[in-house]
């Protein structure tokens, strides 16, 4: 038989007391940091990208000095081949030196670099 | 190990031409200047050396054989020494600086910006020359004058 007056009521909840911040303020701090975490990183791309062409620029501008350097040492290369291939191929009747085997008249660059 | 070595003395060795440029073309003093401190300058060379340049890059678009555009090209590099002679007359100080800066750090513009700075606005002082990179976004400040960049050098 139950006691007079009934059971006690049974203690089910939890009782622990809350600490710190509550789970709608996590979430937005969360937020809040990865917002600004993307929003950091937006501007870094948006500065590679300025960095980029800063490099880009940087070798366009020099493109002309060193093509120049080359071209002379390409035509000085060439003008020496042409003199071996007259002095070798002299005494060879119908023979014209530096003449291109392809008969297009547009500048092609030597496939070999020296022919000893 | 860009030494020159006379050809033939090891086999293994690259073949150098030894035939001068033919006398019929008038001679013009290379560069020679290395990479750190030409891309130091690649700003100014494009600001200085603009019309060379382009009329350099506009006959090689007419015909691609070196041949063609030699008088242009020797225009360009006579006008690129020129400038190196004149940076090295009025900012050598700061030209040195900031170049061996980008032999140390990759030849990367973004770790050198303290040196730059200072050579840029002795260039400007001495010789009225701006770095300006084309096709930036008007408005802005260009990359290399922006005062808090993102992307600094690993080591402040």
């Amino acid at each position: 038989m139950p006691p007079a007056g009934g059971f006690e009521a049974i203690r089910y909840k939890r009782n622990l007391p809350a600490r710190g911040p509550g789970g709608a303020a996590i979430l937005l701090g969360v937020t809040a940091v990865c917002g600004y975490g993307f929003y950091k990183l937006g501007l870094g791309n948006l500065e590679k990208r300025e960095l980029k062409r800063e490099k880009a620029w940087s070798r366009i501008h020099l493109v002309p000095l060193l093509l120049a350097e080359g071209d002379r040492d390409i035509y000085r290369r060439e003008q020496a081949a042409l003199a071996r291939e007259k002095e070798i191929m002299k005494d060879v009747h119908g023979w014209e030196a530096g003449k291109s085997v392809y008969n297009n008249k547009n500048y092609r660059p030597r496939d070999t670099i020296v022919v000893l | 190990m860009a030494t020159y070595r006379p050809p033939g003395e090891q086999s293994n060795s690259p073949y150098i031409d030894p035939t001068p440029l033919p006398s019929s073309v008038p001679r013009v003093n290379e560069l020679g200047v290395t990479s750190a401190p030409l891309k130091s300058a690649a700003f100014f060379i494009g600001a200085y050396c603009k019309e060379y340049n382009e009329d350099f890059m506009l006959c090689k678009q007419e015909n691609r054989n070196p041949a063609h555009c030699l008088k242009e090209g020797r225009r360009v590099t006579r006008c690129a020494t020129d400038l190196i002679e004149k940076m090295r007359a009025n900012c050598a100080e700061q030209f040195e600086k900031h170049w061996q800066c980008l032999e140390l750090n990759n030849q990367e513009y973004y770790p050198c910006r303290k040196p730059e700075r200072v050579l840029n606005k002795c260039m400007f002082d001495k010789l009225g020359l701006t770095k300006t990179i084309p096709g930036s976004p008007a408005g802005q400040k260009q990359v290399h004058e922006v005062e808090k960049p993102i992307f600094t050098g690993v080591q402040k």
